[in-house]
């Protein structure tokens, strides 16, 4: 739930936030609006826990929670934020959350499993060789393994930062730290990712 | 300029270098300052590397199903809240207001009327009963008490002109 300041401030959000602004149709009963939320965020949603969780299925599972607590919240909503910020907040928990229950079980079952979800890469040449398909995957698996190796939070902040190009004071507000503590953790996991990832240039 | 590689805040300039997200201005600063720093040269080439390798990681696209199978959870909600309010819901909406006011007077008054006008007598402990006792001997005594002082005071007059004798 978003937190609730003063109405005069929800209602500037509210004129910066077109996102806000279809949120609050939503809570007066317009459905077309949750349509077009849904519509515009869906994709970002579960790319993102796709990222966070590394399993096709359970991003899916996990992005239809999203939405749904969005839905369920609509009496209530009032806009203290971006909606993004909002939105994310709640992908973000609900991935920690699944990462916290399943980790050990399921942390190997992603690796392996996942190459089955990739699409098929576009490579320069049209039909690209069998080499190149290997090689690829290869590097896939160790970019994969590289973010997956991040401690959750960073691996957040980064997939925020990279994926959905927030800014740091937006990453801040989605996990609920001060914009000096995101700039330390995206500083420590591009660190991280470089050592481990910087040969692949 | 200060070497932006040395301070971990100033390093988000060589991250937003990176990510050609710096203005011009600030771009050629640094651009003119990595020609001689070999730390800062080699940390964009890696951060360049990593971002490289992040945008070959493609997310598989959402199923087809996923609007349908959301709708489908919001309608099982919401049906399933409307089928447990269609009866009320009529009333509800004409004269729900009045129809709690009533409903809280009512349980005030119930809960008014329950409670007896005074407090119930306490029931009478076995140290008030022995109290009781106790004082209807108290009387026994005090009546006996007044026989003899009467039958003593009858007497008396005889005894005193006795030793005034």
């Amino acid at each position: 739930m978003p937190e609730r300041v003063k109405t005069d401030m929800g209602g500037a959000i509210a004129a910066l936030d077109y996102d806000a602004e279809l949120m609050l149709r939503v809570k007066e009963g317009d459905g077309a609006s949750f349509g077009l939320l849904l519509e515009k965020h869906r994709s970002p949603v579960v790319h993102f826990l796709y990222r966070m969780v590394q399993n096709h299925a359970v991003a899916e599972e996990l992005a239809q929670e999203v939405f749904l607590r969005v839905y369920r919240s609509r009496s209530s909503y009032e806009p203290t934020a971006k909606f993004t910020t909002w939105l994310f907040r709640i992908a973000t928990h609900l991935a920690l959350n699944s990462l916290r229950d399943g980790k050990n079980e399921r942390l190997q079952e992603r690796l392996d499993n996942d190459s089955s979800d990739m699409p098929a890469r576009q490579v320069s040449d049209s039909r690209p060789s069998v080499e190149q398909k290997m090689v690829y995957q290869v590097r896939l698996d160790e970019v994969r393994q590289a973010v997956a190796a991040l401690p959750e939070k960073q691996r957040a902040a980064v997939l925020m930062h990279k994926y959905e190009e927030m800014e740091y004071s937006q990453i801040a507000r989605v996990l609920r730290c001060s914009e000096s503590a995101v700039k330390s953790l995206l500083f420590r996991a591009y660190e991280t990712l470089r050592a481990r990832l910087a040969h692949m240039a | 300029m200060k070497c932006p590689i040395e301070t971990r805040e100033s390093a988000e300039l060589l991250l937003a270098y990176c990510d050609r997200k710096l203005d011009a201005e600030s771009t050629a600063i640094l651009e003119r300052h990595m020609e001689v720093c070999a730390a800062c040269r080699e940390f964009a080439s890696g951060q360049r590397a990593v971002w490289e390798a992040l945008d070959a990681w493609e997310s598989a696209p959402v199923t087809q199903d996923f609007d349908r199978r959301l709708y489908r959870r919001i309608d099982r909600e919401t049906s399933w809240w409307h089928l447990l309010m269609r009866p009320f819901r009529p009333v509800l909406v004409r004269q729900g207001l009045p129809i709690a006011a009533a409903a809280c007077l009512l349980v005030m008054a119930g809960v008014l009327l329950e409670r007896p006008a005074g407090a119930p007598p306490a029931a009478p402990r076995p140290q008030s009963a022995q109290v009781e006792a106790f004082e209807a001997d108290q009387v026994d005594h005090a009546l006996d008490a007044m026989r003899m002082l009467g039958e003593f005071s009858h007497r008396v007059p005889g005894d005193a002109a006795d030793s005034k004798m």
